[in-house]
């Protein structure tokens, strides 16, 4: 782990300026520290609205005048050339249109076809590995390695599997009967779509650079390890294995911790986190609430939810907050309350008027009880971070 | 971002640089068809979006192409030849502009904002236009690595060649300057993310 603060390289790292090895410091670096990644965030901003600077379009006429003011300086200057070279021997009077046109049209038609055959072979993809089958990049079969470039799909049927490195910043795995497309992938920015089928992620990079869009969210990655699936209907289940995952749908968002499931639905987004231990009755509620659109069920099933609730649920009754209103969100509070009291600065009133700074220093004051991963889940999150390291350090030799 | 770069390889290569060398016009009618956007770009973004100013910087800048490239050696990338001769150009130019022109005049950074506010219907375009905006109120020590990066697509290595200074000098310009740009348009987070 680098020590140095690296906010001196922040836009060459962004840029893929950097060599592997020092990127991948700088990436656990920034896992570490939230000074620089503070400045992080705010030059991965600076880089995104830079990439929004068009190159614009010269106006037409820039030729014709162009010919217009060297037909003058023709005429004053009446250039002489030099027997070596001759640098300035144009004479548009003698340039015969019609001609001249048709050669410049073949030259650009030639010249634009070989730049199409390069941007195609030059397009940014992922190395794709075959674990089981026949997994497919488009519609050729992959045997052991493949590439898949942007905008591509990797399909696998009910035999295969497959493994994709996201570029030098983790890997996932594709289940058999997946079909996911690479969307994009640059250093401010990896993304996959995933379709349907199931898919598993062990991502070491800083937060949000990793992202996979599902027909009923997208999940944002805080590091470091989900699965995610989508079924036939584009309903998805979101299951995080360490660290934190978002989950989000336009303003509805999920913040998701290892150990916890979401659920989400097409046309309604993200429903609320829970852990995978909450009590049976708990879970079923709790879906019913958050996908069963009745009134008359929702209240019913909210007290289900705050009956069976434990100190750890609070991970879903923090959501629930901003989820209900009125009497519903005071019986939220007041449950929430019991079962760990808000810290100095977090009042009833300020909470049921879902004032931001109270929820996130409630937030705060509990995520230790969210956060308690299992000694395994631990291993697995410092696993995940070495095994990056030992590859990036096989692939060098 | 470097397709955009790579983009004028497969066009312009040795042979039309050295059809050019010897006066062929339609190998000038290539590189000028070639690389026309990319200067006018440059061009724009250094003078204030005044789109006539910009126009005739060009030519100016496609004159001196055409009398000076004979004295291209080849020693570096052409690109690298073309953007200093570019950045000069706009360099010179503002000099002399800002000795005639009362103060502020020379950086009507607001006109691109301004104008055409039919356009500003769409998110895309008004974002465009921000950071346009945001663009031209940078230094030019700052401005350039960034028009030079985002609108010509160059490595860091050809930036500082193009520039006369060191990688890290580049490295840290565009550090500058992508905070500047960030803290300016910060308001616009959640469009671009």
């Amino acid at each position: 782990m680098f020590s140095k603060h690296v906010t001196k390289e922040l836009s060459a790292y962004c840029h893929g300026e950097i060599a592997s090895e020092q990127s991948r410091e700088i990436a656990e670096h920034l896992i570490g520290c939230n000074q620089c990644r503070a400045q992080f965030a705010e030059i991965k901003l600076g880089v995104k609205l830079a990439e929004h600077l068009p190159q614009l379009s010269a106006p037409d006429s820039l030729w014709h005048d162009l010919q217009a003011r060297l037909a003058a300086q023709e005429k004053q200057q009446k250039i002489e050339t030099t027997p070596a070279r001759k640098p300035a021997a144009f004479s548009f009077k003698a340039w015969q249109p019609s001609f001249a046109g048709v050669a410049v049209m073949l030259l650009l038609v030639a010249g634009f076809g070989a730049l199409w055959l390069y941007s195609r072979q030059s397009r940014p993809f992922w190395e794709v590995a075959r674990l089981n089958g026949a997994p497919r990049i488009g519609s050729a079969r992959i045997n052991d390695k493949g590439r898949l470039a942007v905008g591509q799909w990797l399909e696998t049927d009910s035999d295969s599997r497959a493994q994709i490195d996201v570029g030098s910043i983790g890997q996932v795995e594709i289940d058999p009967n997946t079909r996911v497309r690479l969307v994009e992938t640059k250093p401010t920015e990896h993304r996959l779509e995933l379709a349907h089928g199931k898919m598993s992620a062990r991502i070491w990079a800083p937060p949000r650079l990793f992202f996979v869009d599902t027909p009923a969210g997208v999940a944002a990655d805080l590091g470091c390890a989900y699965t995610l699936e989508v079924d036939d209907r584009g309903a998805g289940l979101l299951h995080v294995t360490s660290g934190w995952v978002a989950l989000q749908l336009q303003e509805r968002e999920s913040m998701v911790p290892a150990g916890a499931t979401c659920a989400t639905w097409p046309g309604v987004g993200p429903g609320t986190p829970y852990f995978d231990d909450a009590s049976e009755i708990f879970r079923q509620a709790l879906a019913s609430f958050d996908f069963e659109p009745q009134a008359e069920s929702k209240i019913t099933n909210l007290d289900l939810v705050l009956m069976n609730s434990r100190p750890r649920d609070t991970l879903t009754l923090w959501h629930l907050l901003g989820r209900v209103a009125g009497n519903d969100r005071a019986r939220v509070y007041d449950r929430m309350a019991a079962l760990a009291p808000p810290p100095d600065g977090v009042t009833r009133e300020g909470v049921l008027q879902l004032n931001e700074q109270m929820l996130q220093l409630w937030k705060e004051q509990l995520e230790p009880t969210w956060n308690n991963e299992s000694r395994l889940q631990k291993v697995v999150g410092i696993g995940i971070r070495a095994v990056g390291r030992v590859r990036e350090r096989m692939g060098k030799r | 971002m470097e397709q955009r770069a790579r983009m004028a390889e497969p066009i312009v290569d040795e042979r039309v640089i050295e059809a050019c060398q010897a006066g062929d016009r339609e190998a000038f009618r290539l590189l000028f068809e070639t690389y026309k956007d990319r200067v006018f770009s440059i061009a724009v973004y250094s003078f204030g979006g005044d789109q006539a100013a910009a126009s005739d910087v060009s030519q100016q800048i496609f004159l001196k192409l055409m009398t000076t490239i004979g004295q291209f050696r080849g020693e570096s990338a052409f690109t690298t030849w073309l953007y200093r001769l570019v950045v000069n150009a706009c360099t010179d130019e503002q000099r002399k502009r800002r000795r005639f022109l009362p103060f502020g005049e020379s950086t009507p950074m607001s006109k691109l904002a301004q104008r055409r506010p039919q356009e500003k219907r769409y998110a895309k375009l008004e974002i465009a236009d921000s950071v346009q905006a945001a663009i031209q109120e940078l230094r030019p020590k700052l401005r350039l690595p960034i028009l030079l990066k985002y609108v010509e697509d160059l490595s860091y290595e050809e930036i500082a060649g193009v520039l006369g200074c060191s990688k890290g000098t580049v490295a840290s310009r565009l550090n500058r300057g992508h905070q500047a740009l960030a803290r300016k348009l910060v308001h616009l987070r959640n469009e671009v993310e």
